[in-house]
């Protein structure tokens, strides 16, 4: 390993304590997630609609997911952030460097998001005047696909130093990666499984659209889930021998998540085979929904230790030095409190006011 | 420096410098619009206008599209391209200011939330709901720049944060608030340009002329606000970093330069508000956008100054525009500059022009490029190796002494050091004085010698 690549450690100290850190940062990377889900799930599934349905049904279940989508890509950028700060103080030098390799395309990746979430909009204006967005949909979606496989390629090179010197060369090598692929299909699946079920759990802005797109959406979401079984397989058999070696020896902790994570997928599995043969259960649909979010949950922390054993060798001989900031931090965890408080009560608020008989409107 | 170094043709500043003047103008605008909005919602609690109601309404779609689309991407942008242009100044930022960012991320979910309830909400809640809505998202909105403010003035004006490291002493610097009261001018300004030809779609003719009174002496109080905090401001500058572009012969003529732009376009700005408060009925199209303009260039010129003025550093005082921390100077001279740079020593050959390019790669290439912009071809194609070797040999004593007298030290000029060994010197050398001869030359010599 060209351990001599890897940049040092910042000379400041970590502002607070790293497993606070970890936490902060794992539980905004599965809202940032599960936007991202509902935004690149959404345009794919739409995207599959033509097999289906056609017409006045297609347009409305077009237009629930790309009204779904202005709100869903807002908030995945919005909680991308969070995440992005938490791994900046941990693992910046790792992902500084991964995303400065590829550069030009790291930066373009926003090009691509500013272009999905404006053809989004424009989906939009033209599915509420009552014409096809069917093609817009479509390049939204190949948009999605392209960031997903540059978010995948920067994070595998984050993970692996070693390999530094060869992608500097000729970074497209990373594609060639044996769990590129995997990766890549278990991040697109769970998309779509999640987005499909939308429709299903919340079907009233369908209308006369609605059963027939929850039968669709939950046979489609089981048939992700299903694929999804195969993906995760393939991604454990193609980890580098030492990182899985690692997580399979690693004791109850190293394996629990992932356990954990397959359990919940079970549960997915069987919800929609219920949902599926009862697609008029909203409450199945969103118990589907409750047990897609708890599997995320244990993946992303099994991604996290996979991380920690990609990067245990070049991390191995450092101490990293903490001085918290304590005063600050406590005034972040409240104003994150009154903010969130306040995001929900507004949310609330705007759902359920409605003026009343010989009321005015805003 | 210890990272991989991406070479942008036209220059890494430039291309920050491009994306964050974009994102400053649209997230000013996003505060601005937010606060104006706010307050005329309100108004119409009180006293109802179906015009300026009107004019709410239209300008909620820009104001999502703008705020919550290209605001948030190109405020992640600016993370994407300080990460990639300098990984360590970023760094250093962050593992200072990071539960600031997180406060301010807070801020940012409420804001986001609300705009998108707000504009989605138009003739579907009761009045007061929707006044709460927009009250919220201006209130958020604000406290985004309240928190944003302290990071920015920072790195001009570290203040006590040099001695202390204290997270409070660094957000608390000499130009936060008269920063903060000078961007509270102009996101006012910003909300009321914009606004001003967005009312001129108002067919009714005593409408339009209300509504331009009204955003007039909004423009007009941004600009009063901008015009103290810009005052304030230069008042709180360190005397180093006021001689950079103040004064009878500041070191840097483009940024003086810069600095009447910015006395100008607010003069501008003032009196085009001014004329629409007092007789608003001869407000047309080309008097509201050059007023939009003015303001663009308010902002534009005022973040071009404050980056120039910072030179040579990124963290003033700390870190050297290169990466280069001050408290690393006597040490790097004497193991070397490519101790540190193990990207551009990986990728350098044995050979003195090789290493040479790895140096500049590692300590110039931040700012200068090949041939762009700074380029370094035109600017040592006149000087002979002496020359240059002398001129290096004095900047780095110049660097080393600076770097090693206390804390108290004047204010550093211009630009960075040179740091590194002898040997790393005469590389450099070397390397420049190949730059002599163009490479397209180098070529066609070559041809025909075979």
């Amino acid at each position: 390993m060209r351990a001599d690549l890897v940049p040092a450690l910042d000379p400041s100290p970590v502002p607070g304590p790293p497993a606070l850190l970890v936490v902060l940062w794992i539980v905004t990377f599965l809202l940032h997630l599960l936007c991202v889900n509902a935004a690149m799930g959404g345009a794919l599934f739409a995207t599959l609609l033509p097999l289906r349905l056609s017409g006045e049904p297609r347009r409305a279940v077009s237009l629930f997911f790309v009204n779904a989508n202005s709100w869903a890509l807002s908030l995945a950028i919005t909680f991308a952030i969070a995440p992005l700060l938490f791994l900046q103080v941990l693992d910046g030098r790792y992902f500084y460097t991964a995303s400065i390799l590829v550069a030009p395309v790291w930066l373009g990746l926003l090009l691509l998001l500013m272009l999905a979430y404006y053809l989004n909009w424009l989906a939009k204006f033209r599915l509420r005047d009552g014409k096809s967005a069917a093609g817009l949909l479509a390049v939204t979606a190949a948009l999605y696909l392209v960031i997903a496989g540059i978010q995948t390629a920067v994070h595998l090179l984050s993970v692996q130093p070693g390999l530094w010197g060869s992608f500097l060369a000729r970074p497209a090598l990373v594609l060639a990666d044996p769990t590129f692929p995997p990766r890549f299909l278990h991040f697109v699946l769970a998309a779509v499984a999640m987005a499909a079920i939308l429709p299903a759990a919340w079907p009233r802005p369908l209308g006369d659209a609605a059963p027939e797109a929850a039968r669709f959406g939950l046979r489609v979401s089981l048939a992700a889930t299903l694929l999804q079984f195969v993906a995760g397989l393939w991604l454990l058999g193609a980890l580098p021998r030492p990182v899985l070696t690692a997580l399979v020896t690693g004791g109850l902790a190293m394996l629990a998540p992932l356990g954990l994570g397959a359990l919940a997928g079970i549960a997915l599995l069987m919800i929609l085979v219920k949902a599926a043969a009862a697609p008029g259960d909203v409450r199945l649909a969103r118990f589907a929904l409750g047990a897609f979010a708890a599997a995320a949950l244990f993946m992303i922390v099994t991604r996290h230790q996979v991380r920690d054993l990609y990067l245990a060798a070049s991390r191995a001989a450092e101490r990293m030095e903490v001085a918290p900031q304590w005063g600050v931090l406590a005034l972040f965890l409240l104003v994150f409190v009154v903010c969130a408080g306040l995001t929900v009560w507004a949310v609330v608020r705007a759902v359920r006011d409605r003026p009343g008989p010989g009321e005015a409107a805003a | 420096m210890d990272y991989p170094i991406w070479d942008v043709a036209f220059g890494g500043g430039v291309l920050i410098g491009t994306i964050a003047i974009l994102h400053v103008l649209v997230s000013h605008f996003a505060v601005g619009g937010g606060l104006v909005m706010a307050w005329a919602e309100t108004s119409l609690g009180r006293r109802p206008d179906p015009a300026l109601r009107a004019l709410l309404k239209r300008s909620s779609l820009m104001l999502i599209l703008v705020s919550t689309v290209f605001g948030a991407i190109s405020g992640v942008g600016i993370w994407f391209t300080i990460g990639l242009v300098q990984p360590a100044a970023t760094s250093a930022l962050i593992h200072s200011f990071v539960w600031g960012w997180a406060i301010e991320w807070a801020f940012f979910l409420l804001e986001v939330v609300t705009a998108l309830a707000w504009y989605t909400t138009w003739d579907r809640v009761r009045p007061r709901t929707h006044r709460l809505l927009i009250v919220l998202y201006a209130f958020a909105a604000y406290m985004s720049l309240v928190i944003i403010q302290g990071i920015l003035g920072f790195m001009l004006t570290p203040g006590r944060w040099l001695a202390t490291h204290g997270f409070w002493d660094g957000f608390l610097n000499p130009t936060y608030l008269p920063g903060l009261v000078l961007r509270t001018g102009v996101c006012l300004l910003l909300a009321g340009s914009y606004l001003m030809l967005a009312a001129l779609r108002e067919k009714d003719r005593d409408a339009r002329r209300r509504l331009a009174g009204l955003l007039g002496r909004i423009e007009l109080a941004g600009a009063a606000l901008a015009a103290a905090g810009l005052l304030w401001w230069k008042a709180a500058l360190p005397a180093g970093v006021a001689a950079n572009f103040l004064g009878e012969k500041p070191l840097i003529a483009a940024l003086a330069t810069g600095w009447r732009y910015v006395l100008v376009a607010l003069a501008v700005s003032a009196l085009l508000a001014l004329l629409a408060a007092a007789v608003p009925k001869t407000l047309r199209w080309p008097q509201a956008v050059v007023a939009l303009l003015a303001a663009f260039a308010v902002l534009g010129g005022y973040e071009r100054v404050r980056e120039g003025a910072r030179k040579p550093f990124v963290v003033r005082g700390y870190m050297f525009s290169n990466g280069i921390l001050v408290s690393e100077v006597e040490r790097l001279n004497r193991d070397g500059i490519l101790s540190k740079a193990r990207w551009a020593a990986h990728q350098a050959g044995p050979d003195a022009v090789s290493r040479g390019r790895a140096v500049f790669r590692a300590e110039c290439a931040s700012c200068h490029t090949l041939d762009g912009y700074l380029s370094i071809r035109k600017r040592t194609s006149s000087a002979d190796a002496d020359y240059l070797a002398l001129l290096l040999n004095a900047l780095r004593d110049d660097g080393a002494k600076w770097a090693a007298t206390p804390p108290q030290k004047a204010d550093y000029p211009f630009m960075p050091p040179f740091v590194g060994t002898d040997e790393e010197l005469q590389s450099l050398v070397s390397y420049l004085d190949s730059l002599k001869t163009p490479e397209p030359v180098k070529t066609a010599e070559a041809n025909r010698a075979r």
